[in-house]
């Protein structure tokens, strides 16, 4: 990045903290905060341990300064400012989740994709954390980082103390690391009949279960309702191993059987006799892959950690870090919605060819000069593939 | 709270607020004739830890002595273990308190335990044979707790409730009594106390003697654990009494075992106490300082030791090496000959490590 393009940057940044509405932290005067700004050297490096004694103070810092990267701690401490962390003084912090789009499984083609991916994680966490963990609305923040994921703010008074194992566990229950399935699927041995000799009862939890023995339940009988549903349900059955004709015609009629699935649903899978209890394991081992959220657990884990800025800019993409509601989630579009510069023509060299989508349209971008939007001539400079000018 | 109560769970803070409230001063509980029930008691908590389990008493309604002198006795053991001072007793002393309240409250009836529980700052519901808690002060009292069924994500959790057993709730007590009484040790006793106790004193610290001494010596199979140099012989008593070593020493140790051949294994198991273990974690270190990554460590000569603070009673075969493993070589070397040779002992032989 020349020295024209950081002038440029700054310059835009400053204007748009000169109108932008920032979403304060709760206690912000007890926070620590830290900046990285457009600077020339060629290492970045962090402005931090400062301290601010009211919004107005954060709110001139950023105007004047329009730094690149904003962050505030999400602890509390007495002594923000102080430049050893011991002397600052830990009281308590905000228990957050970070799920990067960059760490989930599976393959993903572009930017756009990649933040949907983020986006659907996003809500299964929300899951967990809203019936679970049961905490309100009012008090699970979510933010679009800007960047390349979501972070989930929680203020609820209660966890605010929890040391950084407790919140691992919390990390854990939501990722399912460490869950027992032996344990929630066991045998049982049962005394048979006259004549017979004893058999063994598969132990199956029930769908109002609290916790995951619950949810395992009910993605279980959901997905066997889905296969029974399909057109070839019977094909897709014997696919299975140990599934014969019979079974699969069986299985088939005890989920066309409403009473039938009231009874699994209540946690007895006697009448799945048939199914093999590896395939059972096989699928709820799959169906926990699916339900799991994938957080970043150092985050979580850290009580000091400096997170994005709410109402601030990434200074990697030019966008803006957002708050949203949980209802304005589904709705949401980072590419859309959180780019805030306008269609002001501005003379670019781009570095190498470069494609986006921002603002609903495909935006190709060939290498050399020209004039290019400002929200996307501000987005390529953040990235690194054009300069001012 | 009835006061045969109080001297069954003497940490709570009703207890320490009515022993206060008897008026007896510090002086009178350590020198008066009339305390010396109490002061015999004391001593027996003490031991009893270090041996195993804290025996509680059984009271009668007409026991109201006896009810004091066991109220009394639990200041006392406290200010005998703090005089001492040693964190493997104050360690064991804590758990076999808490392990014997949590032999008590199992039989108590669900109203007590949710006394109790309030104590910690735990609410606690009772409904339909459940014990009903927040999940913060699950994971809070159950994070210390490595078997996976502990684990919040194999618990039974709806809206932020967790729901346990009585027998449960018990175990997560413990914890938290545990917490609390270790927490509170060492407290701040003047030389001036601990001198009176002197006598009481003497007889623990011989006790506590002879169990580290036994720690120290372990069965090693093939190793020859009586041949390690001192430093190590600490160390392991340390990780054998729950003491969490620095993250030097515990290189040393490691590198230290898995030189003188020690199993994998068998260091993992004997890691098993540390308060902080983890599994997986433990067995990928150990690993990793055997050599799995192509590496392998040796442990730090004796000057390293030194600088991190990690030398601990060199004493005369100290003085004529270097490195730890050469302790071992040696020690190992002259026992073989001690038999064989005459006096005339080769420790002339360069150390090269």
């Amino acid at each position: 990045m020349n020295e024209k393009t950081r002038n440029f940057l700054v310059n835009r940044f400053q204007a748009y903290y000169s109108q932008a509405e920032i979403h304060l932290p709760p206690e912000h005067i007890s926070r620590e905060w830290g900046f990285i700004s457009f600077s020339d050297s060629s290492e970045t490096f962090m402005k931090r341990h400062i301290a601010f004694g009211s919004e107005g103070e954060i709110t001139d810092y950023l105007k004047g300064m329009g730094p690149s990267h904003s962050y505030y701690s999400v602890a509390y401490y007495e002594y923000p400012s102080a430049p050893k962390m011991k002397e600052k003084n830990w009281q308590k912090a905000d228990l957050i989740f970070d799920i990067d789009s960059d760490h989930l499984p599976g393959k993903m083609n572009s930017y756009a994709e990649m933040l949907e991916n983020g986006k659907k994680e996003t809500f299964k966490l929300m899951e967990f954390l809203l019936d679970d963990f049961g905490f309100a609305e009012k008090d699970v923040h979510i933010v679009f980082s800007g960047g390349r994921g979501y972070h989930c703010h929680i203020t609820d008074p209660s966890v605010l103390h929890l040391e950084s194992p407790e919140r691992r566990e919390i990390v854990d229950y939501v990722s399912a690391k460490g869950i027992d399935i032996e344990r929630i699927l066991s045998t049982r041995e049962v005394s048979g009949d006259a004549g017979r000799e004893s058999a063994q009862m598969m132990v199956f939890p029930s769908g109002t279960e609290g916790g995951w023995r619950g949810r395992i339940n009910r993605y279980f009988v959901s997905f066997m309702k889905d296969i029974v549903a399909m057109d070839k349900a019977e094909e897709v059955l014997m696919g299975f191993k140990g599934v014969g004709e019979k079974t699969a015609r069986k299985i088939i009629e005890v989920f066309e059987n409403e009473a039938q699935v009231e009874v699994l649903k209540g946690g007895n899978i006697d009448v799945l006799s048939g199914l093999n209890k590896k395939v059972i394991n096989t699928l709820i081992e799959e169906g926990i892959k699916k339900m799991s959220a994938v957080v970043d657990e150092p985050v979580t884990a850290d009580v000091k950690r400096l997170i994005r800025l709410p109402g601030s800019l990434h200074g990697g993409s030019g966008l803006k870090v957002m708050s949203l509601d949980i209802n304005e989630l589904e709705k949401f579009e980072p590419l859309r919605d959180a780019v805030v510069f306008g269609d002001r023509l501005v003379m670019s060299k781009v570095i190498k060819p470069f494609a986006v989508q921002m603002k609903g349209k495909d935006i190709e971008v060939e290498q050399g000069e020209q004039e290019l939007p400002e929200y996307v001539a501000v987005h390529l400079m953040c990235r690194g593939v054009a300069e001012y000018g | 709270m009835e006061e045969r109560y109080l001297a069954l769970y003497p940490f709570i803070t009703e207890a320490s607020a009515y022993v206060s409230g008897l008026g007896f001063s510090l002086e009178r509980l350590i020198t008066s004739r009339a305390m010396d029930p109490a002061r015999s008691r004391g001593v027996e908590r003490v031991l009893q830890a270090l041996k195993g389990d804290i025996e509680k008493p059984q009271f009668l309604a007409s026991d109201d002595r006896k009810v004091l002198i066991e109220l009394l006795s639990y200041p006392f053991s406290r200010i005998l273990v703090s005089c001492i001072g040693d964190n493997f007793l104050i360690r064991r002393y804590a758990l076999a308190e808490a392990v014997s309240c949590y032999k008590l409250l199992h039989s108590e009836p669900y109203e007590f335990i949710c006394s109790i529980a309030s104590d910690f700052h735990v609410d606690v519901l009772f409904s339909d044979h459940l014990f009903d808690i927040h999940f913060t002060d699950y994971i809070r009292l159950a994070s210390s707790m490595k078997a996976l069924e502990w684990k919040l994500v194999n618990r039974k959790m709806q809206k932020g409730h967790v729901y346990i057993s009585k027998e449960e709730l018990a175990r997560l007590l413990q914890e938290a009594i545990r917490d609390r009484i270790q927490g509170s040790l060492p407290l701040d006793v003047s030389e001036d106390i601990c001198q009176m106790c002197a006598p009481y004193i003497s007889q623990i610290q011989t006790e506590l003697q002879q169990i580290k001494e036994n720690f120290g010596s372990g069965d090693f199979g093939a190793v020859e654990s009586s041949m390690f140099p001192p430093c190590m012989v600490h160390a392991m008593a340390n990780v054998r009494a729950g003491v969490n070593l620095a993250h030097s020493m515990r290189f040393a140790l490691t590198s230290f075992l898995l030189n003188v051949g020690m199993p994998v294994d068998d260091i993992i198991a004997m890691f098993n106490v540390s308060p902080d273990f983890d599994l997986e974690r433990t067995r990928y270190q150990i690993e990793h300082i055997s050599g799995s990554s192509g590496t392998s460590y040796k442990p730090p000569s004796c000057s390293t030791m030194r600088t991190y603070g990690n030398c601990y009673g060199a004493d005369e075969l100290c003085s004529r090496i270097k490195h730890p493993l050469s302790y071992y070589r040696r020690k190992t070397w002259f026992n073989r000959h001690k038999h064989e040779a005459s006096q005339q002992l080769p420790f002339s032989e360069k150390d090269n490590e």
